[in-house]
This record gives structure tokens, C-alpha cells and sequence, in this order.
């Protein structure tokens, strides 16, 4: 079972009261609505579009579609990324009657070995119209929001700068700090409830780390938006504009030029069944225990790849500290997550591992699709993740003005990504007047 | 019975779908895009593109520097459309008719 750890009371925020599936839950005001449901034991938030099985959080930074909740009305909010805010009334989607028993279930047995939709049901015109009659009932994400939005009409503000940042892990804040010392109007953009990135979520560096850094940032001058995510990039647009989406506005960025700090998304390892809940992103794992002080799992198996151990040999140390019991298989060993409702097991080569949570550790892929808005080249690299962002020996990527640092050029680790940041806005600072 | 392999969550996309499209011929990730529909949903493809993308290579038996991606539109993240209702000319093509405003 998640627990929270009273190691880290004394760092929590104001306690709140939220409301999860109609429960009133115990959480804090600097938590994200995802971490407040896993210390709560809130484990199945909603159901998937086709075989409508469980889901739940995965990724924890917004990235992945696990945890879209229905917040206060309004459907398809992702809970990590929402604040708690007292009364916030929190309900799972896609689901009949209730996330953790929903009827339509039935269609992951019915269709254990797959569902080709594109034969299903085509034998008969009659039968083929009541079936997508059906289907259409059953798919799409969430239902309409229950009321108007009663807040004002969003703000749409312009910024112009000699440099914006996208992305305000270790490479971000390093760049965004040594543009801002050198000089240039700069601007970091992140979409995270803090900024900090994978440094929230690492046991090496954790909060104190993260909050120094950006407090750094500040110091140098740079402005930060935080809660602001780069949604697309319009190159027809006065030279070409960066769309930034805010809670409550819209940024337009004009930058005489760019540097692309996304970093990578924590992604799932091809095991079977493994989008079952309790299959918890590594990283996320660290992100609960680092920043928020959860221990998400009592025997926990960590799933990994051979690239990343030393990020893990920290996490697991922090973990088995912190009270967990932690089993490391190797993605060549492992072969399937056992348990329904929620992970219970984790079947080997050599045997079964019992535990309550699995954690995998795959590479980071790289999230270079903004800056393929941005006609950058990226390439798909197995040791790099994914699609890194190709760059010459100084950052420059394929397009003019547009550079890029750290983990989203292939993965480095958080400390060269740093070194990366810091190194790629000096050689930028030096050519981009 | 063996488990589902899920390569993307969003649309409940398989290893066995994307081994499906590939015996059909389609090969091609904006084929096999289009076929399974992986990477259209809610994450756009943020969990699943290089996942998807290297099992491609290793069915294909083509290097993954032989991949491109499918092409990437806004909104990369899931946008509420009130943000752009507001943007100045976010609805407004050159040609267009003044406002009556």
C-alpha cells in the first residue's frame, strides 16, 4: 500500500480536504491531485477507449493518458497536473458504473487474443450499423462538462525575447540561467505544477536541489512561466510563433531564438499486461517518494533497462531506506505483470516476484515533437530513447536559431544534462546578438 | 493465456496489432498509424511513438535511422479551445471580412 512518509511532514503545505469518487480525502495543498489519490489508495481512475481496461496514473508529469479525471465537472483533466484545491470534487470517466467495477469490462475477456476493428461486425450491413450504434455510445473520452466555466474569458498575453527555454529540468534551468547572466531577455517555459523536471524526481538531487536552481534562474533575471505548456509552433505567424497554454491564458513567444530543454517521456517496457495499474513509470515513482514524500509500494519490482541503472541504483537505494522492499529485474528477464485490479505479481524467467507495485525503467524518449514543429531533424535512436533532436557538436539542431540540451538530444542522465545546458547557451550567447 | 503486450494505452494498441499491420503491408508508421491508431490519442504519441516506432524497425528488420516519425501538429498537449477562442486572429484567415465589431 502507498503510505506517506513522516520524514517529510514537516515539508508538506497546508493540509485540504478534496473529494475523490464521492470520498472525501485527506490531502495537501502542494500536491498534485494524482499523488493525493495514490496516498489515499485511490487506484483505478477511469477505463481505456477500446478493451476498457483500468487505468490510473503512470507517468505523473502529464504526459501519459492514465490519469484523466473528471475535475469539478469538467471532463479529461489530468490529475497530476492539477493542484489540490480544498473541495475539489475528483470522479473517474469512461467507466459504467464506477471505474473500479465497470460492466464493460466484459470487452477485454470477450476479446482476450485482440480486436480487429477494421473486420469486426462487417459480415452484415444490419449487423455492422447496430454495432457502430453501439461502439459510439461506448467510445470517446469523458462526457460534456456539467456547467458553464464560471470564471472570465482567458487573457492572451505576447512576450518577445531573445531566447525562450522549453523545458525547465537540469538542461533548461542551467540554459535559461547562463542566458539570462549573459545578458539576453529570457524566457523558460514548463509545464509542470513546479518546475524542476526529472530533478523532483531523483533521490541525488530532489527538492531542495530543484528549488535552488530555479531559484537561480530568478536571480539571473529570466522570467519563468510554470503551468505553461508549448502546444504548438506557427511558422506562418510573424516570423513564427511558439503557442504557450496556461490555466487561464495563452502566451504568444516571439524568440530571436529557441532552445529546446523537453528533456524525455517516461515510457512503458513491452512486457505483458503491462498497462496494468500498479505499472508506475520509475520516475514517477521517485517524483511521489523525492518530492512529495510517498512511498507508493510496500515490495516493489523495478523493471529495467540496462542503460539507466545508475539513476536506478540511487532510486532503489531511496526507496529500500524509505521502508520498501525492492526486487530489480531486468527487462530480459521479466515477462509479464500478474493481477488484475492492480499489480500483485511479476512473473520471470526465474520465478515469481510477489509485489504491490511495479516499476519500470526504460529509456526516456526523447520529447523532440515540438521542435519537429520547428522543422528540426530528429532521429530514432535506440540508445538515445527514441526521436532525439539531431545537433552538431555545439547544439545547433537542422533549423537556424533553434538549438537544443540534455536528455531531448539523446539521454544523457540529469548531471550531463546540465553541463549540457549550461555549455549549449554559452555557444548560443556567443553567436545568436 | 499470454497477456496483451499495450505498445500505446491511449487506444489500447497491441504488439500483436502492430504485428497485424505489418503482415498486411502496412509498414510505414504513418500507415500503421492510420491502421491501429495508435498515437491519436490524449498523449499524441509522447509514450508510444519511439516504442512503436522501434519495434517497427525490429519486425521490419530496418535500422531505426530509417523510421521517421509521423508528422507532429498542435496542439501537442490537450488544449482547452476557449484558450484559442480568444488568441487575436487565431480564427481569422488574410482574406476574411472586417469584423462588424
Amino acid at each position: 500500500m502507498a503510505r506517506r512518509l513522516a520524514s517529510h511532514d514537516a515539508l508538506r503545505g497546508p493540509a485540504v480536504e478534496i473529494r475523490v469518487a464521492d470520498t472525501s480525502v485527506r490531502a495537501f495543498s502542494d500536491e498534485s491531485v494524482a499523488a493525493a489519490a495514490v496516498a489515499s489508495g485511490t487506484r483505478i481512475l477511469g477505463r481505456s477507449l477500446k478493451y476498457h481496461r483500468p487505468r490510473t496514473y503512470f507517468c505523473l508529469e502529464g504526459h501519459c493518458s492514465g490519469c484523466l479525471v473528471r475535475l469539478g465537472g469538467v471532463p479529461n483533466v489530468r490529475a497530476c497536473l492539477a493542484p489540490c484545491e480544498p473541495g475539489l470534487e475528483v470522479a473517474g470517466q469512461n467507466a459504467f458504473p464506477s471505474a473500479e467495477i465497470d460492466l464493460l469490462g466484459a470487452v477485454d475477456f470477450v476479446f482476450a487474443r485482440g480486436m480487429d476493428h477494421h473486420t469486426l461486425m462487417t459480415s452484415s450491413s444490419i449487423l455492422n450499423k447496430l454495432t457502430n450504434k453501439i461502439v459510439r455510445q461506448l467510445s470517446g473520452l469523458g462526457k460534456l462538462p456539467a456547467h458553464r466555466p464560471d470564471h472570465g474569458p482567458p487573457e492572451v498575453e505576447s512576450r518577445e525575447v531573445d531566447v525562450c527555454v522549453i523545458g525547465a529540468g537540469p538542461a533548461g534551468l542551467a540554459a535559461a540561467t547562463a542566458c539570462a547572466r549573459a545578458g539576453r531577455s529570457t524566457l523558460l517555459v514548463d509545464d509542470q505544477l513546479r518546475p524542476g523536471g526529472s530533478l523532483r524526481a531523483d533521490p541525488r538531487t530532489g527538492r531542495a536541489v530543484a528549488d535552488a536552481r530555479l531559484d537561480a534562474v530568478d536571480a539571473a533575471g529570466a522570467e519563468v512561466l510554470a503551468r505553461s505548456t508549448a502546444i504548438g509552433f506557427f511558422p506562418e505567424d510573424g516570423g513564427g510563433v511558439l503557442a504557450v497554454a496556461a490555466p487561464a491564458r495563452l502566451y504568444r513567444v516571439h524568440a530571436k531564438a529557441w532552445i529546446w530543454a523537453t528533456g524525455g517521456y517516461p515510457v512503458n517496457l513491452p512486457i505483458a499486461d503491462n498497462d496494468r495499474p500498479g505499472v508506475i513509470a520509475a520516475r514517477a515513482v521517485g517524483r511521489l517518494l523525492v518530492e512529495h514524500g510517498i512511498l507508493a509500494g510496500d515490495k516493489i519490482a523495478l523493471v529495467e533497462v540496462p542503460e539507466v541503472a545508475a539513476d536506478i541504483d540511487a532510486l532503489a537505494a531511496a526507496l529500500t531506506a524509505a521502508g520498501a522492499e525492492v526486487t530489480r529485474v531486468p527487462l530480459a528477464r521479466a515477462l509479464g505483470v500478474r493481477g488484475r485490479g492492480w499489480a500483485s505479481g511479476l512473473d520471470t524467467r526465474d520465478g515469481r516476484v510477489d509485489c504491490d507495485l511495479v516499476a519500470v525503467a526504460a529509456l526516456p524518449a526523447p520529447a523532440s515533437e515540438g521542435a519537429r514543429q520547428q522543422a528540426c531533424e530528429v532521429q530514432l535512436d535506440a540508445a538515445g530513447g527514441g526521436y532525439r533532436i539531431v545537433v552538431d557538436p555545439d547544439g545547433r539542431t537542422t533549423t537556424p536559431n533553434v538549438w537544443a540540451c540534455g536528455d531531448v538530444t539523446g539521454y544523457m542522465g540529469p548531471a550531463r544534462a546540465a553541463q549540457d545546458g549550461d555549455r549549449i547557451a554559452a555557444n548560443l550567447c556567443g553567436e545568436v546578438r | 493465456m499470454p497477456g496483451k503486450i499495450v505498445l500505446c494505452r491511449c487506444e489500447d494498441m497491441t504488439l500483436a496489432d502492430l504485428e497485424h499491420s505489418v503482415a498486411r503491408g502496412y509498414t510505414d508508421i504513418e500507415e500503421v498509424k492510420r491502421y491501429t491508431g495508435f498515437g491519436t490519442g490524449p498523449c499524441q504519441g509522447k509514450e508510444c511513438l519511439a516504442v512503436v516506432g522501434l519495434q517497427l524497425a525490429r519486425l521490419t528488420g530496418q535500422p531505426p535511422s530509417a523510421i521517421p516519425p509521423f508528422t507532429s501538429r498542435p496542439p501537442l498537449a490537450p488544449t482547452p479551445l476557449r484558450l484559442l477562442a480568444r488568441a487575436p486572429d487565431a480564427h481569422r484567415f488574410p482574406d476574411d471580412p472586417p469584423d462588424d465589431e
